[in-house]
């Protein structure tokens, strides 16, 4: 069956009317707007504190945020329903991942409206925001499938979430070579090394291994999603 | 004319425990086919596999001329409806918004939203959010999002539990007055009342394999003690023989004006699953 936009958009917006009556993700998507006050970038030096209220706004709704509409779809047995509808997985996902984009986009120039926008080129800042955000949006669909109810979303995702966010922050400050050597690999990483090689010389051709890095994740998050979609579609 | 649903032989697996064993029958098109069974005999998984979400361990269905496979068929999914006893509504969501959801994804025409909602009572409820409405009112929803896109097969799945009668009775209406409109419907219950009113024809299901198949009347009767008649007459009740003797005396409470009532003792639908499964249907 052909892909249809008519079924997308009626996903798209189901979802974006559910999430803003949704108290849990509202303050879910208001977290980076408040941590934004604490990393204002005009007083910080660290790369990863410049980088990070746009890592927050992407990484915390785009993952939270769609784990939590997956995740509450499977516990109150809706999933089961729009399966068992004509739309495929693609319509499907593609529809959450509209809405989820969009309140990510929201929670950014909220968060960039308290720190302002890094001084970088805008089409390399744009791919790497892209990326990790695709990425993102794969782990929180992963982590929703696999999460039988939306508290499990805290079990599930929670402890590997907060590595991979909190990664770049905490690798420059504990001493522990094991860790930054983790730390190097992770996608949330690479953003910042990313975007700090924007600040520094503002040609995409510097941060290509960067952006070739995060393009791998995407690949390998959305493979994993598909595998665990396959596998967990259908809520008990 | 093909039938709406073809069964042969089916059989599930899961591990060693078989949940249907060699299951036949068949829906004709524009039947209400009742399928009843206690709760873990066997009714989810026929449903599953109907509508394409489990595999077969062994036989075959066909469903609308196409064989279940336990692949999703978007084309197939298209013609069927599902109403489960869980019934998966958006709590957050107004009753339109809900509906307008699913004319999205079966691309609907826009006034289906409309007309379904007036055919379930529901039309001045549109505006109002879900998780404002009562349990009756929510399985109504649930329902008019499977006829929204007036599917040729419909499958429910305790569409009546936990109703009053008058909510029962107005879902009842609504799938007669579908299925004068020709769409099939299976309906998977262990409510025999619900059972015997709407459907034609009926399948007990135990242990995974059918006991009987047959329309309600016909069950009746075939399980009917003939020997005996019920009368009721102004000086009370009374059960006479079926024989002369007893025509005669049926005869004598005519002539004098004093009968009220007279039934042939035939068993409920409930009697006989117990009867020939020894198991209670709740």
């Amino acid at each position: 069956m052909r892909f249809s936009l008519r079924r997308l958009r009626a996903i798209a917006i189901k979802e974006w009317k559910d999430a803003i009556r949704n108290p849990q993700i509202l303050l879910t998507a208001a977290m980076p707007i408040a941590f934004s006050f604490l990393f204002d970038r005009k007083e910080a030096s660290d790369p990863a504190v410049v980088a990070f209220p746009l890592l927050l706004a992407v990484s915390i709704t785009g993952a939270f945020v769609q784990a939590n509409m997956v995740a509450e779809e499977k516990e109150k047995n809706t999933l089961r329903m729009l399966m068992l509808s004509p739309a495929s997985p693609a319509e499907v996902l593609l529809g959450k991942s509209v809405a989820t984009s969009a309140l990510a986009l929201l929670v950014m120039i909220g968060s960039l409206a308290v720190t302002s926008v890094p001084d970088a080129n805008p089409i390399g800042l744009t791919a790497l925001i892209l990326l990790l955000l695709i990425a993102f949006l794969a782990f929180g669909t992963t982590i929703g499938l696999l999460s039988r109810t939306v508290t499990d979303i805290s079990i599930v995702g929670l402890p590997l979430l907060l590595v991979v966010i909190m990664g770049p922050m905490l690798g420059t400050s504990l001493d522990m070579g094991w860790f930054s050597a983790v730390v190097d690999w992770l996608p949330t990483q690479h953003f910042v090394l990313g975007l700090t090689g924007l600040l520094d010389s503002g040609s995409l051709a510097g941060i290509g291994v960067h952006l070739a890095a995060l393009a791998f994740w995407c690949a390998a998050a959305c493979l994993l999603c598909l595998g665990v979609y396959s596998r967990k579609r259908y809520d008990k | 004319m093909e039938p709406a649903i073809a069964v042969s032989q089916l059989e599930r697996h899961f591990r060693n425990k078989k949940a249907l064993d060699r299951v036949s029958f068949e829906v004709a098109r524009g039947e209400i086919f009742g399928f009843l069974g206690p709760s873990g005999s066997g009714k989810t998984t026929m449903v599953k596999i109907l509508t394409g979400q489990l595999q077969p361990s062994a036989g075959e269905a066909f469903v609308l001329g196409k064989r279940a496979a336990g692949r999703r068929d978007p084309e197939q999914l298209r013609r069927i409806g599902i109403m489960t006893d869980n019934s998966g509504i958006y709590e957050r969501l107004t009753v339109y918004d809900n509906l307008a959801l699913f004319r999205g994804l079966y691309e609907a025409p826009e006034k289906s939203v409309a007309g379904t909602l007036e055919s379930v009572g529901l039309a001045g409820e549109a505006r109002t959010t879900v998780q404002q409405l009562s349990k009756g009112m929510k399985q109504r929803v649930a329902l008019a999002r499977a006829l929204l896109h007036k599917p040729d097969l419909l499958f429910l799945d305790e569409p009546t539990s936990a109703l009053d009668p008058m909510n029962a009775a107005r879902i009842h209406e609504a799938l007669r007055a579908l299925n004068r409109q020709g769409t099939t419907i299976f309906l998977t219950t262990h409510d025999m009342a619900e059972a015997e009113t709407l459907c034609d024809r009926i399948a007990f299901l135990n242990n995974g394999t059918l006991s009987a198949l047959d329309t309600p009347q016909r069950l009746k009767l075939s399980h009917a003690d003939r020997s005996t008649i019920t009368v009721v007459a102004s000086d009370g009740r009374h059960v006479v023989n079926n024989d002369r003797e007893g025509a005669e005396r049926i005869a004598g409470w005519m002539r004098a004006g004093q009968l009220l009532s007279i039934h042939s003792d035939e068993p409920s639908l409930g009697d006989i699953f117990v009867k020939l499964t020894g198991r209670t249907l709740s």
